[in-house]
C-alpha cells in the first residue's frame, strides 16, 4: 500500500478545513478515511488528486460532508451528559477568570440564603405548633368575650363547670378537659426544695383530648383522686433517677403529699402551653365551686369528627342563658333581665378557638403561655423575602453589566453555529453553578450562625437534614439560579453577532433602565428597613423612658416572701438595718404585667349596686409603704400611715379612677365593695388620697382604675436601695434571708428588669430586624460596589481623557457618583410614603406612643446615600487617581 | 475497526453488494457511542489519528439482541411468505 506522503496528508487537511469540516473528532475520522480511501484507489495506479476528488464525491463533496457533520454535531450534542459537562466547564472557567464578580455574586447570595433559611426555619417553627397532637384539627378551646358596663374582657378561661357541663350537654363533644394554672410551687422528694415554674391543675380528661400518651401509669384514672399528679419524663429522671416514679410521694409547698401516678413524655418546644406538673383537678376547691361568673379554667373541646364547630358556637347562647343567666339575676336581684342586660350594650358570649391558631392569633386574657403573633410571621416573611430580592437583584445586575465583556464571546459563539438556547442554556448553567455554590456556603454559614442566633431569638432551632429539606434546598437553588439568570441570559443571547463583532453592542452602561431601577428597588427596601429598624429602637426606648408614675430603678423584688409567715414586720426591720436600704415594702401587688392582680365591682356609698354605677377596679392590698418604695406620687389628700389605725378601712385611687367616679372632691369620698365578690358582705372604703396615674400594664394598654388600701399579699417584697454598690445590697439582703429561712431559696429580681420584660417580644423583634435591615443594606451596597467598579473599568479611556485634559480627581469622582446618587434619591422618594404608612400601621398597637418625626426618615435616607456612597467613592477615587498613561497607552 | 476499515469490511462480506455511505456511518457510530454501545481508541499515526471502535459489554448484549431480532422477523417473513431460505 502506497502511503501518502505528508504534502499529500497537509493538501487533505487544508482542503478539508477549506471545506468547513472543523468538528473536533469528527475532523480526524474524516481525514483519516478520506487518506485510507485515497490510498486504496491509488493503488489502481490513479493521480493523488483524482483519488481524492473521487473520494470526496463519495462524501457528497462539500455540501454533503457539511450535513454529515452537522447531524454528528446533533447526535453530540442530544446527549445531555456531555454538552452538560461542556457547559459546566465553560461556567467554572469563566467564574474563576472574574473572581471579583464571582466573589462578590457567591458572598451576597449566600448571605442572602442564610438570611432567608434562618427567617424560614424561624417562621416554619411559628407555624408547625401544637400540630402534633394527633387530632389537632379537632380539638378547640372554649373562649371568652364579656362586655359589661364599659369593661371589656377577653378570656382564655372558662369557668369551673363548663367542662364537664358541656361533656353532658352536647352529643358531638367528644372530650373535654380543663387546666387551672397555678404558678410556681415548691416541690421536695427528701429534704431540698426546688421551685418548680411549670406547674398547673389538670383534668383527667387531657389524656383523651390531647391523646395523651402515658409512659408510666394509667390514663384512664391517673388524674382521678385528689393529691396525685403526673409528670413529665425529664423532671421523673431529675427527681427519681432510675427508679420508678409510680406510686412515689412527693412533697408540694412543704406540706401536701402527692402521689405521682403517670409520667408523660415532655411536651414538645412547639406547644402553647408547657407543663412538667399536672396535679389531679379533684384536689382543687375552686373545680368543685359552681358558679359561673368566675372564669379560672382554660377549657379544651376535643369534638368529634365530622362535627362542626360552628355549629356548637351557635347553641352556646342557649347555655349562657341557662346557666349564666339565673346566676347574674341573683347577683343583681329580682328587677334584672338578660333582655335588660344585652339591651344596655353588655354581652357574654362564648367561643371556640382552634388549637392551631393560638398561636399566632390568640392574645387574650389567661392564657397559658405567651404566644406569639402572626404579624410577626408576615413581617419576617417579608423581610427574608427582601432580602433575597436584593440578593437576586445584585447578581442580575452584575451579569448583565459584565454583558459588555461577554458581548465579543456571544457573537463569535453564534457566528461558530450556536443556536440562541445553546447560549442561554451556558448561562443559566452559570447562574445556576453560581447559585449552587451560594446555597453550600449559605448552609455552613447557617450552621454556623444557628447557635447565636437562637440566643438571640430565644428559640431552639435546628437545621433539619432530612430528605424533603435538602429537596427543597436543590429546588431552591435551581429556581434562584433560574430567575436569577434568565434576564441575563435572555438579554446576552439576544445580541446580534455582526453589531457585536463590529462593536456596536452597548457597553454595560447603556440600556440600563432595568438595572437602574433594581437598584432603585434595592435601595427603597434597604431605607425602608432602616426606618422600620429605627421605629422600633425608638417606641423601645420611649417605653423604657417614660415617665410611668413609679420609680423602677434600684428597686429589688425578693420572692417568697409568703415563707416568712408572721415575721414579715421582723424581717423588714432587719432589711431596714442594712446600710443603703432606704425603703422595704410587703406587697405582691406590683406595677408589672403579670404580677398578682384583683379586680372588684365597687359601687358609691349609700346607693344599692345597680349594673349602672357598678364600676370595675383593680384593688390591691398593700402595705403603707408601699408608695414610698415603689416613688407613686401623691398628688391630693395623703399617703397611708401606721399614725392612723383607721387607714385599715381607707383607700388610694388613681386618677382614672377618680375621674370614673365623677368624684369632684374625692378626698372623703366613701365606695363600697362586696367581701371577696359577695354583695351581701360588703366592705365600705374612705378616700384618702388621689395618686397620679401609674402604668402597671404594658404600655399598649389604657391605665384602668386602681384603689389600693391596706391588707396583706406578702408573698413578695420590694426592697428600694440608694446605693451604688448592688451587689452588697444583695449580699446582705440574702444573709438576711439565709437567717430566716434556712433551706428556702433566695430569688429576686430587680422591677427594672421586671418591667423591661414585659417588652421582650418587642425588643427581640427590635434586635432581629436591625440585624437583617443591616444585611439587607449590606448586600445591596455589595451589589453597587461592583456595579460602580465595574462603571470604573468600563470607562477608563474616557476617565484617562478627561485627565489629560484636565480634570480634576474630585470632579470625575462627582461624574462617577453622580449617576447611582441619583437613584439612591429616587429610592428615598420612593420609600419614604411606604415607610410612613407601615410605620403608623405598626405604632397603633400602642396607646403611648412616640413620634417618628421628618429627621427619622432624613437620617435613613443620608444614611443610606452615605453608605452607597462610600462603597462608590472607594471605587471612582481609585478610577479617578490612577495615573492616565496607563489607561491610554494601551491599544 | 475504524471507519473506512468498517465500510470496506462490509464491501467484502457482503461481496461489494453494500456499501455503506459515509454520510450515514459517522452520525449512527457517534449515535453508538454516546449511548455507551462502543467504546473508542484513538491511535496516531503519523499525521493522521485513526479512532478505533470497538463493542462495548452492553453493545455487545444489545448485537445479540438484535441479531436473534432479526432472524425471527425473516424467519416469521418466510413463513408469512411461503418461501424456504436455503
Amino acid at each position: 500500500m502506497p502511503q501518502l506522503t505528508n504534502d499529500h496528508i497537509d493538501y487533505i487537511i487544508k482542503d478539508l478545513h477549506y471545506r468547513g469540516v472543523v468538528l473536533d473528532g469528527f475532523r480526524e475520522e474524516v481525514i483519516d478515511h478520506i487518506c485510507s480511501s485515497v490510498e486504496a484507489e491509488m493503488l489502481n495506479n490513479k493521480r493523488f488528486i483524482d483519488a481524492y476528488h473521487h473520494v470526496l464525491k463519495k462524501f457528497g463533496h462539500t455540501h454533503g460532508l457539511r450535513t454529515t457533520q452537522q447531524q454528528v454535531l446533533q447526535t453530540d450534542n442530544k446527549t445531555a451528559k456531555i454538552m452538560l459537562k461542556n457547559y459546566f466547564t465553560i461556567a467554572l472557567r469563566n467564574l474563576s477568570k472574574h473572581r471579583f464578580y464571582t466573589f462578590i455574586n457567591i458572598t451576597g447570595l449566600a448571605i442572602g440564603i442564610a438570611s432567608c433559611l434562618i427567617i424560614t426555619l424561624y417562621i416554619s417553627q411559628d407555624l408547625s405548633f401544637d400540630k402534633h397532637f394527633a387530632n389537632a384539627d379537632r380539638i378547640y378551646r372554649l373562649d371568652s368575650e364579656t362586655h359589661f358596663n364599659g369593661n371589656h374582657f377577653s378570656l382564655a378561661v372558662a369557668p369551673p363547670l363548663a367542662a364537664p357541663t358541656l361533656l353532658h350537654d352536647y352529643p358531638e363533644i367528644e372530650a373535654t378537659a380543663n387546666f387551672r394554672q397555678w404558678g410556681w410551687r415548691r416541690v421536695r422528694r427528701t429534704t431540698d426544695n426546688i421551685k418548680e415554674q411549670y406547674t398547673v391543675f389538670g383534668s383527667n380528661g387531657i389524656f383523651k383530648t390531647f391523646s395523651l400518651p402515658l409512659l408510666h401509669g394509667n390514663a384512664a384514672n391517673a388524674l382521678t383522686e385528689p393529691n396525685t399528679v403526673v409528670m413529665s419524663r425529664s423532671k421523673a429522671e431529675q427527681y427519681f433517677p432510675g427508679e420508678n416514679p409510680i406510686g412515689q410521694t412527693l412533697i408540694i409547698d412543704n406540706k401536701d403529699n402527692y402521689k405521682v401516678t403517670g409520667v408523660f413524655e415532655d411536651f414538645p418546644a412547639t406547644t402553647h402551653f408547657k407543663f412538667d406538673f399536672i396535679f389531679a383537678m379533684p384536689g382543687l376547691e375552686d373545680s368543685k365551686d359552681n358558679s359561673w361568673l368566675s372564669s379560672n379554667f382554660n377549657t379544651y373541646i376535643l369534638l368529634r369528627n365530622g362535627a362542626s364547630p360552628k355549629d356548637l358556637e351557635a347553641k352556646f347562647p342557649k347555655m349562657v342563658e341557662t346557666y349564666i343567666g339565673p346566676q347574674v339575676k341573683s347577683f343583681f336581684g329580682n328587677d334584672f333581665s338578660m333582655q335588660d342586660f344585652a339591651a344596655k350594650g353588655n354581652k357574654i358570649q362564648y367561643m371556640l378557638t382552634p388549637l392551631l391558631s393560638i398561636h399566632l392569633h390568640s392574645d387574650k386574657t389567661g392564657e397559658l403561655g405567651t404566644n406569639s403573633d402572626i404579624t410577626y410571621v408576615y413581617l419576617f416573611g417579608a423581610v427574608a423575602f427582601f432580602i433575597l430580592t436584593i440578593a437576586c437583584i445584585n447578581f442580575m445586575n452584575l451579569s448583565t453589566a459584565r454583558s459588555a465583556n461577554r458581548a465579543k464571546e456571544v457573537g463569535v459563539r453564534k457566528v461558530l453555529g450556536s443556536l440562541r438556547s445553546h447560549l442561554v442554556r451556558q448561562f443559566l448553567m452559570e447562574s445556576i453553578l453560581l447559585s449552587f455554590f451560594s446555597f453550600m456556603i449559605a448552609l455552613a454559614i447557617v450552621y454556623l450562625v444557628l447557635p447565636a442566633f437562637n440566643v438571640l431569638a430565644e428559640r431552639n432551632l435546628v437545621v433539619p437534614i432530612t430528605p424533603l429539606f435538602v429537596a427543597t434546598l436543590v429546588l431552591a437553588a435551581l429556581v434562584i439560579g433560574l430567575l436569577a439568570g434568565i434576564y441575563p441570559s435572555l438579554f446576552l443571547s439576544a445580541f446580534k453577532p455582526v453589531n457585536v463583532l463590529k462593536g456596536k453592542v452597548a457597553l454595560g452602561m447603556k440600556s440600563g433602565a432595568v438595572r437602574s431601577s433594581l437598584v432603585v428597588f434595592q435601595f427603597m427596601i434597604s431605607i425602608f428597613l432602616v426606618i422600620g429598624t429605627i421605629t422600633v429602637t425608638k417606641q423601645m426606648d420611649f417605653i423604657q423612658n417614660k415617665k410611668l408614675g413609679f420609680k423602677k430603678d434600684q428597686v429589688i423584688i425578693l420572692h417568697n416572701a409568703e415563707l416568712l409567715e408572721n415575721q414579715h414586720e421582723t424581717f423588714r426591720n432587719e432589711m431596714l438595718k442594712v446600710a443603703g436600704i432606704t425603703n422595704v415594702s410587703v406587697a405582691g401587688f406590683l406595677p408589672i404585667a403579670g404580677w398578682g392582680r384583683n379586680d372588684n365591682s365597687f359601687w358609691p356609698y349609700g346607693k344599692q349596686p345597680s349594673q349602672e354605677n357598678l364600676i370595675s377596679m383593680q384593688n390591691w392590698a398593700v402595705d403603707t409603704d408601699y408608695i414610698s418604695t415603689l416613688g407613686m406620687e401623691i398628688v391630693q389628700g395623703r399617703d397611708f400611715s401606721r399614725a392612723f389605725p383607721s387607714d385599715s378601712t381607707a383607700i388610694i385611687l388613681n386618677e382614672s379612677a377618680v375621674k370614673r367616679y365623677g368624684f369632684k372632691d374625692p378626698i372623703g369620698e366613701k365606695i363600697v365593695t362586696g367581701n371577696n365578690g359577695d354583695f351581701g358582705h360588703t366592705i365600705t372604703y374612705t378616700v384618702i388620697g388621689v395618686m397620679r396615674d401609674f402604668h402597671f400594664e404594658s404600655l399598649k394598654q389604657n391605665i384602668t382604675p386602681l384603689g389600693i388600701h391596706l391588707g396583706k399579699s406578702g408573698w413578695s417584697m420590694s426592697i428600694r436601695f440608694a446605693s451604688s454598690n448592688t451587689a452588697s445590697v444583695i449580699q446582705d439582703v440574702e444573709k438576711t434571708w439565709k437567717k430566716f429561712q434556712p433551706g428556702q431559696p433566695f430569688e429576686y429580681t430587680f422591677l427594672d428588669q421586671a418591667f423591661g420584660k414585659m417588652y421582650t417580644a418587642e425588643k427581640r423583634l427590635e434586635r432581629l430586624f436591625g440585624i437583617f435591615a443591616a444585611l439587607a443594606i449590606m448586600i445591596a451596597c455589595l451589589g453597587l460596589f461592583a456595579l460602580t467598579a465595574f462603571t470604573a473599568e468600563q470607562r477608563t479611556k474616557e476617565i484617562g481623557i478627561r485627565k489629560v485634559l484636565g480634570a480634576s480627581v474630585a470632579s470625575i469622582v462627582l461624574l462617577l457618583s453622580k449617576e447611582f446618587g441619583k437613584l439612591i434619591v429616587i429610592s428615598f422618594i420612593l420609600a419614604a410614603p411606604l415607610s410612613w404608612y407601615a410605620v403608623n400601621r405598626w405604632l397603633e398597637n400602642y396607646t403611648y406612643k412616640t413620634e417618628i418625626g421628618i429627621a427619622v426618615y432624613l437620617f435613613a435616607g443620608a444614611a443610606a446615600f452615605l453608605v452607597a456612597w462610600l462603597t462608590m467613592g472607594f471605587q471612582s477615587v481609585k478610577a479617578a487617581r490612577s495615573n492616565p498613561v496607563n489607561s491610554l497607552r494601551s491599544e | 475497526m475504524y471507519g473506512y476499515e468498517i465500510t470496506q469490511r462490509v464491501m467484502e462480506l457482503s461481496d461489494g453488494r453494500i456499501s455503506l455511505t459515509e454520510g450515514a456511518l459517522y452520525p449512527t457510530l457517534h449515535k453508538l457511542e454516546a449511548e455507551g454501545m462502543l467504546n473508542t481508541e484513538v491511535v496516531n499515526i503519523g499525521k493522521r489519528v485513526r479512532k478505533y471502535y470497538t463493542l462495548t459489554a452492553a453493545g455487545n448484549a444489545t448485537a445479540k439482541d438484535r441479531v436473534s431480532e432479526f432472524l425471527d422477523f425473516i424467519e416469521t417473513m418466510s413463513s408469512v411468505l411461503q418461501v424456504k431460505f436455503s
